[in-house]
């Protein structure tokens, strides 16, 4: 059986790239792919727990946590196609309408 | 017997709801008179049956509300309060009177405005729990913002934004200093409570005199700002000036500051760490505020702004009265609020009532005017004599009083004080030279005189200035009655 | 006397009056002139009811008190000082209302003049019998604000509303020392008493007097002199008197207050106001007579402003000037007669009113025979008159009168004199007195002097003003009866009124302080202030009995050589390149020093640095606090870029560290 600290570590490292991710692009659609990732390290830790604990709560949590995401990336790709629309581009430092 | 004192606050507050939803200007005003007017019966009811030969709270009320906090509804009047109940009670109608025919936006807001005024000023004066204090406190910087900021003069924006910052940052501190009274009273006697009279009891027992120097200054800072006393006056002047005329009279109505000096800072005086440095720091602050207010009225060109600077003169009587610590100096101090009130109402209606039909209130711009305007000069020339302090009318009792008997105590100060008199007679007399005697100025076209109605409002106060000043034993009896109580307090701690 | 009851009805009627014509005045005939003039009649005639009662019983005195405010009280006290002032101002006061009649028939506001000099009038026998110092404060300032609303009555000439100013801020200042003086000496009072007993008037004459000597025995520290507690309260005094009575260096007001109308003047001049200064002294006279150095003070200001008013007198052109300049002297010989009680003791009082009451029948006759002058012919520049004499007979005959009233024509040792004659030259011989019991000459010579200067002054204003040829075309005509009559009847007091009452006057006013009200031992309260009574009056010699006329007819010879004969061409010494004369003219700069140096210069100069630097310095902290807020936040802002990477970045930065610290924290503790 593959030791618990495997899940975690991949699972870390996922949501390293996923935040770094986050941070540095512009493009929003990668921003969405990025989140997506992080979202998706979660669920990892979520289910390894769960497995390793022999307990479904994890896996439950998962399921919703899926349904989430699909939930988000929906909406926020509804926002993103709206943005394209005006700018024909999604350039995140574009949109600081909210600044000061 | 009606519970008076919770009416006193219920009447006004309900009367300017309705008059918010006013339709007209003669509703507006209507409301306004009828609720200021019932309001005055309640006030002469509780007058009428009061008894000046004690000191302790009448008509009192007390309900609790929040008791895990120890809040309660608490409401009593005494002869500290009673008087400047009476003062509000009495000029507020007259206030509505002299506005009447007064041509102005919105005027359900303005005598909405008033009546909240009245009604959170004399919340101030009858809350005895120190929670419904500050909400009261607090609540009169509301109208007042809306007063000089809708209906004021030229720099109307700053001025209500300085005021309201300025005595809001004040009242902060001594929100501070209340919190500070609370918990250390919460841990000294395992219960909490805010009645303010409790609370004062028990600053005698905490423990750490630090403490109680930080909880006293910090209140003592929320007053004096208000009072206001140099050098925490300078909101005054702008606000004073930039108001509307209804609006500096409901400042100069505004007796919070000097009424904390009485009801909290002298009884809780003489348990700080040394009272006796207090004591010369607020008879220092009192004297330099009386010469200074009248040194800079001196050259004020506006005739509003020299009004309001020699208030900040006239009010430094009432920090210097107190720190006298003398039974009859301290009800001087209570004495000039009680005056002051009146004379400066008179003042700022007559400027107004100047700068209404003159079109300016520069004091060189203006000239003759008793001649085109003698009823005026004469309820005007009253207010002035009685502003310097003439012998006859309100002022002279109360400076009198705290000249005379602070000087016990406190000599060097009064002379200080007795410098600004003939300074002060200076100031008043070259305003009225110039503005109303002399050669009529041309260049002010064809100005009328007062109206009916505002003939009656500042005659009705005038006599009102001579009738007291005559007589002024029937307010001045329990003003003695209450000092003589807190002095008493003082001399049984030593100070 | 069921009489004696009304007593406070003398004040409280022309008070009525004055309420009466101030609102009705306008629709009663003549401005409603008839009011005051009845109420005084009927005040007159009490007080001089209760005079002829006190006459005939001078130990029963009339007081009343009841509680004002506090432990203050208002009361009446009609001993025989107060009855004999009273009488005098009530009478005066009546002749110069009736004058008032004639002499304002023309103006438009007269209700308003008849208003205001009733109140004038009420508030100056209030003054004159209370029974207490507080009352007597606010009655003085009330005459204050009367003495400023008549000589501002024509309030549309700029120049009368600065007069009225300058008088009532000059004034104020003495008010102020006696304002001071009364905290001193309320707080004094206060401790030594012990606090408040019920129904002790603590202000009262009786309760003051009664602590003198402890008063004496308290010692402060002044810039390094130790000065008794009385000395400093009745110098105080002194200072308001100083103030009210026009005494250097307070006079200033004076002579610029002839802007109201001519009655105002007289009754200022002669009942009402500038005597009440004169009046404090002698209200207060055990409390001055125990107080070591007062009365010196007093008799050195009195005297030396006798003469130095006189100076002024002889070379002023204005009809009413040379009388104010003649009523700042003549205050001066009052002054200088109370501070001689430092030698004479009680006497002093009596010498002192003696010529206030006669200075009041005559100055009130100059002052109302100038006005028929200036009314019938309309200047008062003394150098457009001339030859009036002729056109106006009556006039001139009473003024000749009051002159020689003034400049104190009688022949000594005999009871053959003018009203002047008898007061003045008691106080001149009683200066001698003085001088030889405590070798303070310098009082003799200032009296003699100024009645030198007196008599000059007045018969140059005679010789100008009556006889010659008219200087300037003027058409007059006498005065109506209205206006002569009281003229006449003044002429009379002024001429017999002090040879028939001399001794009696003085033996009355002897009893003021010695009677069922107060009773205090002059001589002993002299003792605790350090003054040696002398007793022996009455043995000058013959020289000095008779100089005072030597000098009054040497002042008569010079006036009418210089401007009867005009045997002296007077244009090259009465110019303005003569330096002394400039020097008089000017008024020995006063208006220069006070108003221009001290008004504007110094104080202007304090207030200016108030205004400019430090009010701005106490705001500028208020404004800055806001300035940097608002500053601060318009940099601290830019934080907020609105890239929501960036916040994303701050918060895990923001977490990473609060990780790493709790981590270290986990280590050390």
């Amino acid at each position: 059986m593959i030791p618990l600290s495997f899940y975690l570590g991949l699972a870390a490292l996922l949501f390293s790239i996923g935040l770094y991710g986050v941070m540095t692009h512009k493009s929003g659609i990668r921003l969405i792919m990025c989140i997506e990732l992080m979202l998706n390290s979660a669920n990892l830790n979520l289910v390894a727990f769960s497995s390793y604990t022999d307990t479904l709560n994890g896996q439950v949590f998962a399921l919703f946590s899926i349904a989430l995401a699909a939930a988000e990336a929906a909406i926020g790709f509804a926002i993103f196609m709206a943005i394209y629309r005006m700018h024909d581009r999604i350039n995140l430092d574009e949109l600081n309408l909210l600044r000061w | 017997m009606l519970p008076v004192a919770s009416l006193l606050i219920l009447v006004p507050l309900i009367f300017a709801a309705v008059t918010f939803f006013a339709k007209t200007k003669e509703q507006a005003a209507g409301m306004g008179l009828l609720g200021s007017l019932v309001t005055l019966g309640l006030a002469l009811y509780a007058y009428m049956n009061f008894d000046s030969s004690t000191a302790a709270m009448q008509f009192f009320e007390s309900v609790e509300w929040i008791p895990s906090l120890g809040v309660s509804y608490t409401v009593g009047i005494d002869g500290i309060s009673m008087p400047l109940i009476l003062l509000n009670a009495i000029v507020i109608p007259l206030l509505v009177l002299y506005s009447w025919k007064e041509e102005r936006e919105a005027p359900n807001r303005f005598y909405g405005l008033i009546l909240t005024m009245q009604a959170a000023v004399i919340g101030v004066f009858v809350a005895l729990d120190f929670f419904m204090f500050y909400i009261f406190w607090e609540l009169t910087l509301i109208p007042l913002f809306f007063m000089v900021n809708i209906w004021g003069g030229e720099k109307r924006a700053h001025a209500s934004y300085k005021f309201f910052i300025y005595t809001h940052v004040a009242s902060l501190v001594m929100l501070l200093g209340i919190f500070g009274l609370f918990y250390a009273a919460w841990q000294q006697t395992g219960v909490p409570t805010f009645d303010i009279r409790e609370l004062i009891a028990q600053f005698q027992f905490f423990e750490s005199g630090m403490l109680r120097d930080a909880i006293f200054l910090a209140i003592l800072f929320g007053f004096l700002a208000k009072i206001p006393t140099f050098p925490f006056h300078s909101w005054l002047p702008d606000a004073y000036s930039e108001a509307p005329t209804a609006g500096s009279v409901l400042f100069v109505l505004l007796k919070i500051g000097g009424y904390g000096l009485f009801r909290i800072i002298l009884p809780m005086l003489p348990n700080t760490g040394s009272p006796n440095l207090i004591i010369a720091m607020m008879g220092l602050l009192g004297s330099v505020s009386i010469l200074y207010g009248a040194l800079l009225a001196l050259r004020q060109k506006d005739l509003k702004r020299m009004i309001a600077y020699s208030s900040v003169s006239h009010m430094g009587y009432v920090t210097l009265g107190s720190a006298g610590l003398v039974a009859l100096s301290v009800s001087g101090a209570m004495f000039q609020q009680f005056s002051h009130g009146l004379i400066m109402s008179i003042l700022f209606m007559s400027a107004g009532a100047i700068h209404a039909s003159a079109g300016t209130r520069i004091i060189n711009e203006l000239g003759g005017l008793a001649r085109k305007m003698p009823k005026l000069a004469v309820i005007m020339m009253v207010g002035f004599m009685a502003s310097l302090g003439l012998p006859g009318l309100t002022g002279f009792i109360a400076e009198f009083l705290v000249l005379t008997f602070s000087f016990v105590n406190l000599p060097g100060f009064v002379v200080i004080a007795l410098l600004a008199i003939v300074i002060t007679a200076g100031y008043h007399l070259w305003a009225m030279q110039r503005a109303m005697f002399g050669v009529y100025n041309e260049k002010l076209g064809d100005v009328k005189d007062i109206n009916a109605l505002q003939v009656f409002s500042m005659a009705v106060i005038a006599l009102l200035v001579l009738y007291f000043g005559l007589n002024p034993s029937p307010v001045l009896d329990m003003m003695i009655t209450n000092s003589e109580a807190i002095v008493s307090l003082a001399a049984a701690a030593g100070v | 006397m069921a009489l004696e009851e009304f007593a406070f009805l003398i004040p409280v009627l022309p008070a009525l009056a004055f309420v009466i014509t101030f609102f009705f005045g306008k629709k009663l005939p003549s401005g409603g002139a008839i009011v005051p003039i009845a109420a005084i009649a009927a005040s007159f005639v009490i007080s001089f009811m209760i005079t002829l009662g006190l006459l005939a019983n001078p130990e029963e005195v009339v007081s009343q008190s009841v509680s004002w405010f506090a432990v203050l009280n208002l009361g009446v006290l009609i001993d025989p000082l107060a009855a004999v002032m009273l009488s005098m101002v009530t009478f005066v006061s009546l002749l110069i209302h009736i004058y008032a009649v004639g002499y304002m028939s023309h103006d438009p506001a007269k209700s308003r003049y008849f208003a205001e000099t009733a109140l004038f009038t009420a508030a100056m026998l209030s003054l004159i019998l209370s029974d207490n110092i507080l009352q007597l404060f606010v009655s003085w300032e009330l005459v204050g604000l009367c003495s400023y609303l008549l000589i501002g009555f024509w309030f549309e000439k700029p120049s009368a509303a600065s007069a009225a100013k300058k008088a009532f801020l000059t004034t104020r200042i003495g008010d102020v020392m006696f304002l001071t003086g009364i905290i001193v000496l309320t707080a004094d009072l206060l401790k030594l008493a012990g606090g408040f007993t019920e129904g002790v008037y603590l202000l009262r004459f009786d309760e003051i007097f009664g602590y003198i000597p402890q008063l004496s025995a308290l010692q402060a520290n002044v810039f390094g002199f130790e000065v008794s507690h009385l000395t400093i309260i009745t110098l105080l005094f002194f200072g308001g008197a100083v103030g009210k009575s026009g005494q250097f260096p307070l006079h200033v007001w004076l002579p610029d207050a002839m802007e109201g109308p001519t009655t105002v003047s007289a009754l200022i001049h002669a009942a009402t106001m500038v005597t009440a200064g004169v009046y404090l002294v002698a209200r207060t006279f055990p409390m001055f007579i125990a107080a070591p150095d007062s009365l010196m003070v007093v008799a050195y200001f009195g005297g030396f402003t006798a003469l130095f008013a006189g100076t002024m007198g002889i070379v002023m052109n204005d009809l009413k000037r040379v009388l104010a300049f003649s009523t700042i002297s003549q205050l001066g010989y009052m002054m200088l007669g109370l501070g001689l009680g430092a030698a004479i003791g009680l006497e002093a009082v009596g010498v002192s009113l003696f010529h206030l009451i006669n200075h009041a029948f005559f100055k009130a006759l100059l002052f109302l025979c100038a006005g028929s002058v200036i009314h019938a012919v309309g200047t008062q520049d003394m150098r457009e008159l001339g030859g009036v004499g002729k056109v106006m007979p009556i006039t001139a005959a009473t003024m000749a009168v009051a002159a020689l009233a003034l400049a104190g024509f009688g022949i000594p040792g005999t009871s053959i004199g003018t009203s002047g004659f008898f007061s003045k030259d008691a106080i001149i011989e009683s200066a001698f007195l003085f001088g030889e019991h405590t070798h303070n000459w310098v009082p003799y010579l200032f009296s003699i002097a100024a009645a030198l200067l007196t008599s000059i002054y007045i018969f140059r204003l005679i010789f100008m003003t009556f006889t010659g040829k008219p200087r300037s075309s003027y058409g007059g005509h006498e005065s109506p009866a209205v206006m002569t009559i009281p003229l006449g009847i003044l002429a009379l007091f002024a001429l017999v009124f002090g040879g028939l009452t001399q001794t009696g006057f003085m033996n009355f006013l002897e009893e003021t302080f010695t009677n069922s009200f107060v009773s205090v031992d002059i001589g002993s309260l002299a003792e605790i202030g350090g003054n040696e009574l002398v007793h022996a009056a009455g043995h000058e010699p013959l020289f000095i009995l008779w100089l005072p006329l030597i000098v009054a007819l040497a002042g008569l010879g010079i006036a009418f050589a210089l401007y009867y004969l005009r045997a002296v061409d007077l244009g090259a010494l009465a110019s303005m390149k003569n330096p002394v004369y400039k020097l008089l003219y000017k008024r020995y700069y006063q208006h220069e020093i006070y108003t221009e140096f001290f008004s504007i210069g110094v104080v202007y100069g304090v207030v200016a640095f108030l205004a400019q630097v430090v009010d701005v310095v106490v705001d500028s902290i208020v404004e800055a606090v806001g300035i940097v807020t608002v500053a601060a936040s318009e940099e601290l802002r830019k934080i907020q870029t609105g890239v929501v990477q960036t916040y994303a970045t701050v918060v895990i930065a923001g977490v990473s560290l609060l990780i790493i610290l709790v981590k270290l924290i986990m280590e050390v503790l």
